[in-house]
């Protein structure tokens, strides 16, 4: 896409990829009189590396909460492999898949760095065990209920699924190296392991879509540099499809195939970095119009 | 993923699983039976052990509910009237069966361990009633809700004849022990202890540090909440079954607000979320008045003074919490239960919740 | 007809009263978002204020204009300044603490005062009730029919005490400096902070201002039930509480409409069920209100920023 290049089309139109993992349709949403986020489209596939930038306030955050089922779309849907999930509570749909972090870290932050992640690889079984009980929602409760027993007696199976979550956490630790971390209580942790510790606590729950919210944010240069590796590998050893929201400019050029502009909840380009970065309307919204002025049009 | 991939490490106790589960309960019905027939202690020593285990099942159970998933119930004694009635009820109706084929002492007692479980059921279905608001009601609003509760099941007591209306149920068959009591006190504390170490505690952990985390890493914070209701108001509800069946009587004066609030003022005392915090605040706040009423009658001070202990009992509880929370908002233990903060050379468990 | 009248006019009479207590609980959680638990003791307190001050001024004193005046005067003031010492000291230091902690201390002031006021020791007056001198004698101002509908002169007076009160916070809250700052702290109190608002004096100002309509409307309660106990501050309180969440707390109309809603429909179980089913009645109608519409009739709740 050029500087004047035609308006923002549907992200997938070609029909004969792939389900995407997760999509949204012309998703608007409004507070009160406010246009948060205004016919949004988006498409992420196994392998993606996507970036949402904007300006403060642009409504990224408000896109990945719509994604999550955390606010309900006013117009539009969200589709996770071609389910619709409008309505689906945020739990339902990380069942399905799609996992994320917080802008602001939101650890439990009274737990250790392993149960942390523990809370999340339970949710997975928690998956298994409701589809035995598809459509019969009497059947899941009293699943839900027995499966309280189990831990109250400590039943061999229990035992076994105990020592399960704890290798599977472990090793996730492991990857996001923090082993070394694992007794600690979260909030005890350096400020940039938080972040690696919540992305460790997002593939506990074994997703297909992993949506990061500013995982940069506060780190120096070496540690963003390092992040933009790991964020890499993750996709490729998990075979996730990632979107990452960011604030610094170099880190998502740096990393992301596909960068979507937001600036007051409207998508104002999309493309490849090096066409984004040229945008006339994504250097106008980043660095006003007086940017433009004084250097004599896009960079 | 990977997680097939990943081996399922061996158990790495010497204990073997399968027996893992029941091996406190092996240990502990012994030690309990031994308790109970060495007890002969006066009838006094007897209601009091009795009234120090009720308490201790209340404020464990309650704290699955207030400590652990972080919801503030203020509506306890209600869960625990239920109980009481359901239970008392039951014993009066099957007053005069007998389990022909058992010696008639046994006889009672699985009489009175039915009458128990009725009466826990009863509750447990209250617990349910009252955690399905909290679908949509957080924070203040729930405790409004629970404290509701209360009230009308006191009234709703008080307007039933079956259940003596205002006079209260009388002539409930005297089955408990202190024996028995402390067997649901065992049960309780280790189902807690056993639950905050599970996945399920782990759940209600994550939804009392942050609800909105916990849902998207995939907890289903409504189910949880109504299911830590449930377990919470069930043990109440046999707390009160017990305490219906040493009782002469049992009136709605037993579960106003005011008994709510006392079980309340045991596990903020405790540390929210510390189980043998709450143990030890229970018997404390229990044993507290009667300590200070023997002490002043021992004193031989005006009888009036240790008279009056009852009617200080109450305002103190409400400094206490003012205090509390000005110096230490955490409580006796915070989080922590009992061996994580003992002294240093003593044998200790590793740190983590679980 | 008559009797529906009758109930009519009693239950915005006992709603009136609620309305009072309930804008104090409704303001401070409007500024502090704490549910002041203690509010209805401390209006307990103001009216033992009231009530030792009509014995100090004598019989016929007690009777005059002045003398009312003075009652009114010496509870509303005291229960003022009462009110701002437990902000002082016991909820102050809590305001940057988790609000479960500053609910807990407010249970905490609830069951010391109600409890403290049972005993007999010192100037604490006791657990028994005692009956409230009538400082403003009984009259039938108003009579329909042979006796049936009747309006007592009380109730004129209290419903007209508690409109002008009402209308006097309404502008208070609306049309001056201090209940603009008012609503800025209640909007964000740390930001109204940084804009130059002196926070902790609105923040005391509020408790003064809830703690004086409490008396006010707790001598209001005690001259309608002729009687005091350190148990009617957990009563009333727990009633007009009820009405706040009914109207949506932290709104200051809809505390009122909430109020007027719960002695009406008090008042008609009264009259057509059975007085035994009051408060259970009370509490149900509550849940319903909050099952329905959470943030109660005027509320809104406010989404959780993520």
């Amino acid at each position: 896409m050029s500087a004047n290049a035609q308006p923002v089309a549907p992200a997938s139109p070609d029909t004969k990829s792939p389900p995407a993992l997760l999509r949204a349709d012309g998703v608007s949403i409004q507070f009160g009189g406010l246009k948060a986020l205004t016919d949004f489209h988006l498409s992420i596939q196994q392998g993606d590396l996507l970036g949402l930038i904007g300006p403060n306030g642009a409504g990224k955050s408000t896109a990945f909460n719509v994604l999550t089922g955390v606010y309900q779309p006013s117009q539009g849907q969200v589709l996770v492999r071609d389910t619709k999930v409008n309505g689906r509570k945020p739990h339902q749909i990380n069942l399905l898949g799609v996992a994320r972090t917080f802008q602001n870290i939101r650890l439990f932050r009274a737990l250790t760095a392993l149960d942390n992640v523990k809370v999340a690889c339970r949710a997975q079984t928690a998956l298994h065990q409701s589809r035995l009980g598809l459509g019969a929602k009497l059947v899941n409760a009293g699943h839900n209920y027995a499966d309280w027993w189990k831990a109250l007696l400590l039943t061999p199976s229990f035992q076994r699924e105990e020592r399960r979550l704890t290798a599977q956490a472990e090793h996730l630790l492991e990857v996001m190296g923090l082993s070394h971390r694992r007794d600690e209580e979260a909030r005890n942790l350096p400020y940039g392991e938080q972040r690696r510790l919540e992305i460790a606590r997002a593939l506990g729950s074994q997703p297909r879509v992993l949506l990061l919210d500013e995982p940069a944010a506060g780190m120096n240069t070496r540690e963003k540099a390092d992040l933009m590796v790991l964020i890499r590998k993750l996709r490729d050893d998990f075979k996730l499809g990632v979107l990452v929201i960011e604030h610094d400019m170099k880190l998502v050029m740096g990393i992301c195939e596909q960068i979507t502009v937001l600036d007051h909840g409207e998508t104002i380009a999309r493309g490849a970095p090096a066409e984004v970065r040229s945008d006339r309307k994504v250097i106008e919204a980043y660095l006003g119009d007086s940017y433009l002025e004084s250097h004599g049009g896009a960079a | 993923m990977q997680s097939p991939a990943l081996p399922v490490p061996e158990a790495p106790s010497l204990v073997p699983p399968a027996l893992r589960g029941i091996l406190p309960l092996l240990i502990a019905i012994p030690t309990l039976a031994l308790f109970h027939w060495s007890l002969t202690g006066s009838d006094f020593a007897t209601y009091l052990l009795s009234v120090v285990g009720v308490n201790i099942i209340l404020a464990v159970s309650l704290n699955i509910v207030n400590g652990m998933t972080g919801q503030f119930s203020i509506g306890h004694a209600g869960f625990m009237a239920v109980g009481a009635y359901i239970a008392g009820y039951t014993s009066l109706q099957l007053k005069e069966v007998a389990l022909s084929f058992l010696p008639v002492s046994a006889s009672d007692q699985v009489l009175f361990m039915l009458a128990l479980l009725v009466g826990g059921v009863a509750a447990a279905l209250c617990g349910f009633l009252v955690g399905l608001p909290s679908l949509r009601l957080r924070g203040d609003y729930l405790a409004i809700v629970t404290l509701g509760f209360g009230e009308i099941i006191r009234v709703f007591v008080q307007n039933t004849d079956a259940f003596g209306r205002a006079l209260g149920l009388s002539g409930i068959p005297q089955y408990s022990s202190p024996g028995m009591v402390f067997f649901w006190v065992f049960l309780v504390v280790l189902a807690a202890r056993r639950l905050a170490g599970s996945s399920h505690g782990r759940s209600l952990w994550a939804i009392r540090e942050d609800e909105v985390a916990a849902e998207a890493m995939g907890v289903d914070t409504t189910g949880y909440k109504v299911r830590s209701f449930v377990f919470s108001s069930f043990f109440a509800g046999i707390a009160g079954g017990l305490f219906a069946h040493f009782v002469p009587i049992i009136n709605p004066g037993s579960f106003t607000f005011v008994r709510s609030m006392e079980i309340v003022v045991m596990v903020v005392l405790g540390g929210l979320g510390s189980t043998t915090g709450a143990v030890v605040a229970a018997i404390f706040l229990t044993l507290l008045p009667e300590g200070m009423r023997s002490l002043f009658g021992a004193l031989g001070t005006e009888g009036s003074l240790a008279q009056r202990v009852d009617q200080i009992r109450m305002p103190i509880y409400g400094l206490l919490l003012v205090v509390l929370m000005l110096s230490r908002p955490q409580g006796l233990f915070g989080t922590k239960e009992i061996w994580d903060v003992l002294p240093r050379w003593l044998p200790r468990k590793r740190r983590g919740l679980a | 007809m008559a009797q529906l009248l009758q109930h009519l006019i009693n239950g915005l009479a006992a709603g009136t009263i609620y309305a009072l207590v309930a804008l104090g609980y409704t303001m401070v959680y409007g500024v502090l978002k704490l549910i002041n638990f203690a509010h209805g003791d401390v209006m307990m307190v103001g009216v033992y204020m009231g009530y030792a001050t009509a014995f100090a001024i004598g019989r016929e004193a007690r009777g005059s204009f002045l003398g009312i005046a003075a009652v009114f005067a010496v509870a509303m003031l005291g229960c003022a300044l009462f009110g701002f010492l437990i902000e002082r000291f016991a909820y102050r230091p809590l305001r940057e603490k988790p609000r479960l902690t500053a609910l807990i201390t407010a249970i905490g002031i609830s069951f010391a005062l109600s409890y403290g006021f049972q005993l007999d020791i010192g100037f604490l007056p006791g657990a028994s009730p005692r009956a409230f001198p009538e400082i403003i004698e009984p009259k039938e101002w108003i009579i329909i029919g042979d006796r049936d509908v009747v309006v007592w002169n009380w109730q004129v007076i209290s419903f007209l005490i508690a409109v002008g009160l009402m209308v006097g916070l309404q502008y208070l809250v609306f049309g001056t400096r201090f209940g603009r700052a008012m609503r800025a702290v209640s909007w964000d109190h740390r930001v109204a902070a940084l804009m130059g608002i002196p926070t902790d004096r609105v923040i005391a100002l509020t408790f003064m201002l809830s703690s004086g309509l409490a008396a006010g409307a707790g001598l209001l309660y005690a001259i309608k039930d002729t009687s005091v106990s350190p148990l009617m501050g957990l009563y009333v309180g727990l009633k007009a509480f009820v009405a706040a969440v009914i109207g949506g707390i932290g709104h200051v109309p809809g505390a009122v409409v909430g109020a007027l809603v719960l002695g009406l429909v008090e008042e008609f179980v009264v009259g057509y069920a059975a007085s035994t089913w009051r408060d259970a009645v009370a509490f149900g109608f509550l849940i319903l209100v909050l099952l329905v519409k959470p943030g109660g009739l005027f509320g809104r709740v406010a989404a959780e920023k993520v």
